[in-house]
């Protein structure tokens, strides 16, 4: 028994049409898993649908085909992908509202955003760039790159929640007649 | 809405430079405290001695 399409789904469909393997390599590491647990990420929703897909092993062996663009994954497939990431991450789905790109754009970000240090590690790597004298950069040229690299980090954590905000108005902002 | 989507579009944009800015100047710091030098400090001296 195939999946009961609900409306929108073409259209989802024909936006996760032109996903490229390199994109769904991408989303997958964005969110951390490695190809068993896309594996069954993709079957938990499959079964939540009622819907028969390939064995564990299977998708195993063809998540890494469709990653190297070796093969497509079939309509039924893109669609649970996109109900993966739309379950997994929320407002991504609301991001896919702008385009593959840009929901593309901002799980890179995130994850980019995720794998940053903390302001005390960075403080912790300038005291040890200090500990060991230069002849390139002088001690207040390291303060000032750590120093630098904070306010960046605190432009990150602000922009950030920026986003937060805007991804989760998705309703708000339509509020003028 | 599109206003909405323009000012997310802005702000991943700017994300992306204040993400390279950490990662650029974390990078320098981790290759100072390996002892390699970080080429273009503002005190270093380009041209060849």
């Amino acid at each position: 028994m195939g999946a009961r399409k609900r409306p929108a789904d073409s259209a989802r469909v024909a936006a996760l049409a032109d996903l490229t393997g390199e994109t769904l390599r991408l989303w997958r590491e964005s969110m951390g898993w490695d190809v068993p647990r896309m594996a069954r990420e993709l079957r938990k929703v499959a079964r939540d649908s009622g819907e028969d897909v390939a064995a564990h092993h299977g998708l195993v062996k063809m998540i890494p085909q469709w990653e190297r663009g070796n093969r497509a994954p079939r309509e039924r497939y893109r669609l649970l992908y996109q109900q993966v990431f739309a379950d997994a991450l929320g407002d991504l789905s609301k991001g896919m509202a702008l385009g593959t790109d840009a929901a593309l754009r901002l799980a890179e970000v995130r994850s980019r955003a995720a794998r940053l240090p903390g302001a005390d590690e960075i403080k912790a790597l300038e005291d040890a760039a200090l500990a060991q004298p230069r002849d390139t950069m002088t001690p207040a040229e390291i303060r000032a790159l750590a120093a630098d690299a904070i306010a960046h980090l605190q432009e990150v954590s602000d922009e950030l929640a920026v986003l937060s905000a805007l991804l989760g108005s998705d309703d708000a902002g339509e509020d003028n007649p | 809405m599109r206003a909405r989507d323009d000012e997310i579009k802005r702000v991943l944009a700017e994300l992306d430079v204040h993400i390279g800015e950490v990662e650029a100047g974390v990078a320098a710091l981790k290759q100072l405290m390996a002892g390699d030098e970080v080429p273009g400090g503002e005190g270093s001296d380009p041209t060849p001695h």
